[in-house]
């Protein structure tokens, strides 16, 4: 019954994420302020910025890692900010995460931190464990390394090993952080073709965090343009670079002059040089 | 006039305040302790770190302690013609005092420390937020089985420190003073009382390796997530550790024995 | 060797250990070791004054240890102190008439209580009473008798400076 109506449900208007008026202060420094924007279930959305946007932030509002100021995060319908622990945690199990910095532990081999998920919450016979966890590093190209430590990976093997982590569970939802950092050509067509392939097999709703625009748009359905703490652009990949809005000209054409702002907010150059106080 | 004043009390007040927040921090902690208990491996992995990896120095640093103090009990006891309860003090001196207090002070600077550096690092490396985003709850899993280690590890390796201060103590008083082995053994059994002596001196190990525990993975927990403040982290463990079993010694020792 | 077995045994090796080492501390150090496993027989005896004598203090014969003091309490019709001492059954060749004393080993050492062999032909058994018997030296009184330099009469206790 259910099912039926969720199947017949329109998806953009059931998103499975919805983040509603937004407001985020950080040290002084308001990071989101009204942000609005949809995630719609069964797509790929990139969300996209420039450094210190708040993109990482977003993704830890998202999962509920960080409160905001004022405003409401819906993921599947409930609302992460006023979710008791054990809510929130039912919910991040179906949530796979993959960190900007891997963040893998450093104290189990590569097969233990692809593997942590799977015994922390399910008692599954070993062998089985052993078959999900080779298949993944397998998807990675990283099975002949299961049994090597975080510190004998180079960056772009971690990052792999932390995407396998994040995607051991085939969660309803996989949280993207810059996927394509550190990837040669070849690990990341591969990291590419996986994240379409998990969305259109399993139809796993993903958010891909990526500054990459050639891969965005190979995998990508829909694009957020985050700047200046509000969502300033929205749209398939070939209509942002083709719409004419100064932002988007600005952000895909790489200008320094723009609306974006390249600095980050600071007081004039003559101020912290001096000047002003010489001229006075 | 200010100033000292607030030079004076400043630390003082922050020391309070971080005796505070390891209170609250210990509240959390043993709410967390039954789920941390469905860790067992874990548990496991930590008793070897804080405890079997500390075995070696337990073991010597006894050694010497019970030898040095057969040579200095052995002096002042040929003062008043006693010699013949060497084995009797250097045994109560050990259970009472120098076993516990001693193993929890090599324990927090050998045990302590490594907790602290090694959760502060995880904590600066995202790594406590990648497992609470693995919806694994790092009280649980990081803090708990550590605690626990301590708690578990501490009685243990103070057993062993008495055990090689005696021997120690029987290698100094009876092989190189010349006491009568007979005398120094049954003096010692006639004296010390399993209740009074042994087991009282295993509860005050009991504290002292949660007390000790505690104050490391607090520290680890809450170290700023930089070089620094995960060695400035590393420090306050050894310090704070330090006093408070030095201060919790005289308490236990006063009310309990 | 698989590291995580490894891991778990040298884990279990500091736990036996550990272990161990409390047992030996319990058992072997203490007034524990006092403890007669063995099966045994009573026997009583009189004293005026015990002074430091405890429960479980050896009882020994030519030095050697035969039993095991089991109970001290005050016989309230002779005002007596009624030692029960429990001897080992394989001592079962002691004599009915042998003496008992309260010796100190050393000048500040533990009291026990020393049995002197009788020549009696009966053996002692259990629930047999040792008529003969000394009392504790009291250090008071031999100091006492010390400073008078004979022996000590009833004003020489007494409290007089
Ligand atoms: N814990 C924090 N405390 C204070 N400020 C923070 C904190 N985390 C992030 N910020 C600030 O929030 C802003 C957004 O940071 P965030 O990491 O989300 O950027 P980002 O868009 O992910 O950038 P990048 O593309 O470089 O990863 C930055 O200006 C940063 O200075
Ligand atoms: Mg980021």
């Amino acid at each position: 019954m259910s099912a039926s109506a969720t199947a017949n449900r329109d998806p953009a208007a059931d998103p499975l994420v919805q983040v509603r008026g937004l407001t985020a202060v950080l040290s002084g420094k308001t990071v989101f302020d009204a942000l609005d924007l949809d995630i719609a279930r069964g797509s790929v959305t990139a969300i996209m910025g420039p450094s210190g946007t708040g993109k990482t932030t977003l993704l830890k509002h998202i999962t509920g890692q960080m409160h905001g100021a004022a405003g409401q995060v819906l993921v599947d319908g409930q609302d992460v900010v006023r979710l008791p622990r054990e809510g929130l945690y039912r919910l991040r199990k179906r949530i796979g995460y993959l960190f900007q910095n891997s963040a893998l532990l450093t104290d189990y081999d590569v097969f233990e931190n692809v593997a942590f998920p799977l015994r922390a919450h399910a008692r599954l016979p070993e062998d089985l464990i052993r078959n999900v966890v080779l298949t993944k590093l397998q998807a990675v190209g990283l099975r002949g390394a299961a049994r090597l430590l975080p510190s004998e990976l180079s960056g772009g093997m971690a990052r792999r090993v932390a995407l396998a982590r994040a995607i051991v569970f085939d969660p309803m939802l996989i949280l993207y952080d810059e996927p394509f950092v550190g990837l040669d050509p070849i690990a990341l067509n591969q990291v590419l073709k996986l994240i379409r392939t998990l969305n259109q097999e399993l139809g796993i709703t993903s958010v891909l965090v990526a500054h990459e625009f050639e891969a965005v748009r190979e995998a990508a359905d829909h694009v957020h343009l985050i700047a200046g703490g509000k969502r300033v652009a929205s749209g398939a990949p070939e209509d942002l670079v083709r719409a004419d809005s100064p932002w988007t000209a600005q952000f895909f054409g790489g200008a320094l002059e723009g609306p974006v702002p390249f600095q980050y907010p600071a007081p004039p150059l003559a101020r912290d040089f001096g000047f002003v106080g010489a001229t006075a | 006039m200010k100033q000292f004043v607030a030079r004076v009390f400043d630390p003082l007040l922050d020391g309070l305040a971080d005796v505070g927040r390891t209170g609250w921090f210990f509240i959390g902690l043993l709410l967390a302790l039954p789920r941390g208990l469905t860790y067992p491996r874990e548990l496991l992995r930590q008793i070897w770190f804080v405890g079997a990896k500390s075995l070696i120095i337990i073991m010597i640093s006894g050694l010497f302690v019970g030898m040095v103090l057969s040579l200095q009990l052995y002096y002042t006891l040929s003062i008043f013609g006693g010699t013949s309860a060497l084995g009797t003090v250097i045994a109560l001196s050990l259970y009472r005092e120098l076993g516990p207090v001693v193993t929890a002070l090599l324990f927090a600077g050998r045990a302590g420390t490594a907790i602290t550096a090694e959760v502060g690092l995880m904590r600066a490396t995202d790594q406590l937020s990648a497992m609470e985003m693995m919806a694994v709850d790092p009280l649980a899993f990081v803090a708990s089985p550590r605690f626990l280690a301590g708690l578990i590890a501490m009685p243990l390796l103070v057993a062993v420190f008495n055990m090689m201060g005696l021997f120690g103590g029987h290698l100094v008083g009876v092989t190189w003073l010349g006491i009568d082995n007979g005398t120094f053994w049954s003096n010692m059994t006639g004296n010390v009382s399993v209740w009074k002596d042994v087991i009282s001196g295993e509860w005050k190990a009991l504290a002292f390796g949660a007390l000790v525990s505690l104050i490391a993975v607090y520290q680890g927990y809450s170290a700023p997530p930089t070089s620094e403040g995960v060695a400035n982290a590393t420090t306050r463990t050894v310090v704070s550790s330090s006093i408070a079993i030095l201060a919790l010694d005289f308490v236990l020792t006063a009310f309990l024995m | 060797m698989n590291p995580r077995r490894s891991y778990a045994a040298g884990t279990g090796l500091f736990i036996l250990l550990g272990f161990a080492a409390l047992a030996y501390l319990a058992t072997q150090t203490t007034s524990l070791v006092n403890f007669e496993s063995g099966p045994s027989y009573d026997v009583t005896a009189e004293f005026t004054n015990i002074g430091g004598l405890k429960d479980r203090a050896p009882v020994k014969l030519a030095g050697v240890r035969v039993g095991t003091v089991k109970s001290i309490v005050l016989d309230q019709k002779s005002m007596d102190a009624k030692v029960t001492m429990a001897i080992a059954d394989r001592y079962d060749q002691i004599p009915e008439d042998s003496y008992a004393k309260i010796m100190t080993s050393g000048l500040l050492g533990d009291q026990f209580i020393s049995l002197s062999p009788g020549g009696s032909p009966t053996n002692l058994k259990n629930g047999s009473v040792l008529d003969n018997t000394q009392s504790a030296l009291q250090l008071e009184d031999l100091i006492g008798k010390f400073l008078t330099g004979s022996g000590g009469g009833k004003s020489s206790s007494s409290n007089k400076p």
